[in-house]
C-alpha cells in the first residue's frame, strides 16, 4: 500500500484503522473493493483544536462484522465519500451541520435537520447555548432565522 | 428544473401535517400529472438536538432521551444506549437483568410492528385492521404499565440493571397476552394479506435491489425483504439473543408485500423468543451494586466504544466518547429511519403519489428517531 495504516483494538474489541487525512480517500477507495460495502455511521468529535471522525464500515460478506476507520482534521475539511457510500450523503449532511465539517466534493452540502440560515454548529464545543435563535417562515414558504424573539411562533 | 418556467411540472408540497407522513415529514413533490419525478424530504421540525442534551447530563441521565427517540419502541432504545454505556462505564449487568432486558425489548419491538401494521394499513385507506392491532399494543402498554409505571416513555432500565424486578405475576400475565396474541394478530394479518386490493397496491411497488439499499445504509426489514440476512441478534449477538432460539425472516420480493410480510414474520418470531425467555429467565438480583442509585451519578468513563442493537427499525447505535468525567463528551446516535428514509428520493422516482405513500408507510419511520 502506498499510504501508512495504523492499526488498534478498540476498548470494546473493535478493530480501528487510523489514518492521514491526505490518504484517507485512498483508504476508504480500497476498503469498498475489499468488500466493504455498508457505511453505517459517519461521526464527528470535536476536540477544540481539532476535529476526529469517525467511520463505521461494515462487510455483508462477512456477517456485517464492523470497521472503524479514524481521521483527524485540523481545518474542519475532508474528502467525501458520497462516491463510494450513497448512504454517505445524509451523514455527511448531518456531520455538516451539526459539526460544521466541509466535506469537499459533496453534491449537496446544507443542512438538515436545522434550518438553513442557523448561526454555529450546535455540537461544537465552543456553541453558545445562551442565544436563543428563532425560527419562522417567510411569504415563499422558507425558513427565516433570527435572533429576535418577536419573530418566533 | 428550478429557475425555469415549466408548465409540465408542478410542485406541490406535502406535509408537515399530512396524516400519512407519519409525522412531521415535509416532502417537496415535483409531479408530472400524478407521477412523482422528485422527491425531496425535510426534515428537522422534530430536532430537539438530544446529542448535545446528553453531553449536558450525567450517564444515567441521558436515558429518558432515548426514550424519546423512537418512542414507540422506548424500550430498544434504552438497550441501545445501555449497552454502549455499560460497555464505556465496565458496568455489567446481572444475569437476570439481561433476560429481562431481552423480554421488553422483544414486547416492545412486538407494540412497534403493530403500531406500523396499523399506520400502514391506514395509509393504504384501511382503517378496520388499525382497530385489532391497536388493540393489541394496548394490551402490551398495559403490562408495562404494571412493570414500570408508565405506557409508552417507559424509563424502566438503567445502568447496571432495572427499575423493578419481574414477579411471578408479570411473568404470567405476559404468558397469559402471548397465548391469545398470534391468533389475533393473524386473524388481522388476513385482512391485508388475502386482500386483493393490499396485494395490488403493494405488490411490485418500491422494488429495492440489495445492493442500492447496502450502499444507502438501510437496515432493519427493509434490509431483509430485500434478501440480505443482516440482523444485529445474530450476527453480533448482544445480551442473550444467543441463547435463544430464533430465525431471522428474509424475502426474495425487495417491494413493499415483502417488508409487509418480513415485518409480521417477526413477529412471530419475538414470540417464539418471549416464549423461550419466560421459561429461561433465572433467579438473581436485578441491579449491579456497583451501581446503584447513590453511586449513579459518580459513574465516570473514558475512551470511546460502540454499541450496535437491533431496534424494530434498523441498525441502532451508540457511539460514546468519555473524557473521565461524570458526563459524556460526545454522543452520536446512528438513527436506522433516518438512514431507511435517505432511500425514499431513490426510490419514488416515476411512480404515482399513492404508490409514494405506500412507499414511505412501508419505510416505517418514526420522527422522533429521525430528528433527534
Amino acid at each position: 500500500m502506498p499510504y501508512e495504516v495504523k492499526e488498534e483494538a478498540g476498548k470494546d474489541g473493535r478493530k480501528i484503522f487510523l489514518i492521514q487525512k491526505e490518504n484517507f480517500l485512498e483508504l476508504m477507495t480500497d476498503l469498498r473493493k475489499q468488500g466493504y460495502d455498508h457505511l453505517s455511521l459517519i461521526t464527528a468529535v470535536d476536540f477544540r483544536d481539532r476535529i476526529e471522525l469517525v467511520y463505521h464500515l461494515q462487510k455483508s460478506a462477512s456477517n456485517f462484522e464492523l470497521l472503524t476507520v479514524r481521521t483527524v482534521t485540523y481545518d474542519s475539511t475532508i474528502d467525501s465519500v458520497t462516491s463510494i457510500w450513497e448512504s454517505a450523503n445524509w451523514d455527511e449532511r448531518e456531520q455538516y451541520d451539526m459539526m460544521g465539517v466541509v466535506f469537499r466534493g459533496h453534491p449537496n452540502l446544507k443542512r438538515i435537520l436545522l434550518p438553513e440560515g442557523w448561526v454555529g454548529y450546535p455540537l461544537r464545543k465552543d456553541y453558545d447555548l445562551s442565544k436563543n435563535q428563532y425560527v419562522n417562515m417567510d411569504d415563499e414558504g422558507n425558513d427565516r432565522v433570527s435572533f429576535d424573539p418577536g419573530d418566533g411562533w | 428544473m428550478e429557475g425555469q418556467l415549466n408548465s409540465r411540472y408542478v410542485e406541490l408540497n406535502m406535509g408537515p401535517q399530512h396524516p400519512s407522513t407519519h409525522g412531521v415529514l415535509r416532502l417537496k413533490l415535483l409531479l408530472d400529472g400524478e407521477t412523482v419525478k422528485n422527491v425531496e424530504p425535510v426534515i428537522g421540525y422534530l430536532h430537539r438536538n438530544a446529542e448535545k442534551i446528553c453531553e449536558l447530563d450525567y450517564y444515567c441521565d441521558s436515558l429518558i432521551y432515548f426514550d424519546r427517540m423512537d418512542y414507540v419502541a422506548a424500550m430498544n432504545m434504552e438497550v441501545g444506549y445501555l449497552e454502549a454505556a455499560e460497555k464505556l462505564l465496565a458496568i455489567e449487568p446481572p444475569e437476570r437483568v439481561k433476560w429481562i432486558r431481552v423480554i421488553m425489548a422483544e414486547l416492545n419491538r412486538l407494540a412497534s410492528h403493530l403500531v406500523w401494521a396499523g399506520a400502514f394499513g391506514l395509509d393504504l385507506g384501511m382503517i378496520t385492521p388499525f382497530f385489532y392491532f391497536f388493540e393489541e399494543r394496548e394490551k402490551i402498554l398495559n403490562l408495562f404499565t404494571e412493570i414500570c409505571g408508565s405506557r409508552q416513555e417507559t424509563n424502566y432500565m438503567s445502568i447496571g440493571g432495572v427499575y423493578q424486578d419481574f414477579n411471578d405475576k408479570i411473568i404470567f400475565k405476559i404468558k397469559q397476552f402471548l397465548k391469545q396474541f398470534p391468533k389475533k394478530m393473524e386473524g388481522a394479518y388476513s385482512l391485508f394479506i388475502k386482500n386483493d386490493i393490499f396485494l395490488s397496491r403493494t405488490k411490485g411497488i418500491g422494488i429495492l435491489e440489495p445492493e442500492v439499499a447496502l450502499s444507502y445504509g438501510v437496515t432493519g426489514p427493509m434490509l431483509r425483504a430485500s434478501g440480505v440476512p443482516y440482523d444485529v441478534r445474530k450476527d453480533a449477538p448482544y445480551l442473550v439473543y444467543d441463547k435463544l432460539n430464533f430465525d431471522i425472516p428474509i424475502s426474495k420480493g425487495k417491494d413493499v408485500l415483502a417488508r409487509c410480510i418480513v415485518r409480521f414474520e417477526e413477529m412471530r418470531q419475538s414470540v417464539k423468543i418471549l416464549n423461550q425467555a419466560l421459561d429461561k429467565i433465572p433467579d438473581g438480583p436485578y441491579f449491579n451494586p456497583k451501581a446503584k442509585k447513590s453511586l449513579m451519578i459518580r459513574l465516570r468513563g473514558e475512551g470511546d466504544v460502540y454499541a450496535r442493537t437491533e431496534s424494530p427499525k434498523g441498525e441502532f447505535g451508540v457511539h460514546l466518547v468519555g473524557d473521565g468525567t461524570v458526563k459524556p463528551y460526545r454522543l452520536h446516535v446512528r438513527s436506522p429511519a433516518f438512514k431507511n428514509l435517505s432511500v425514499l428520493p431513490f426510490l419514488s422516482r416515476d411512480v404515482l403519489i399513492a404508490d409514494m405513500v405506500a412507499i414511505s408507510g412501508s419505510i416505517d419511520l418514526v420522527f422522533g428517531e429521525v430528528d433527534r
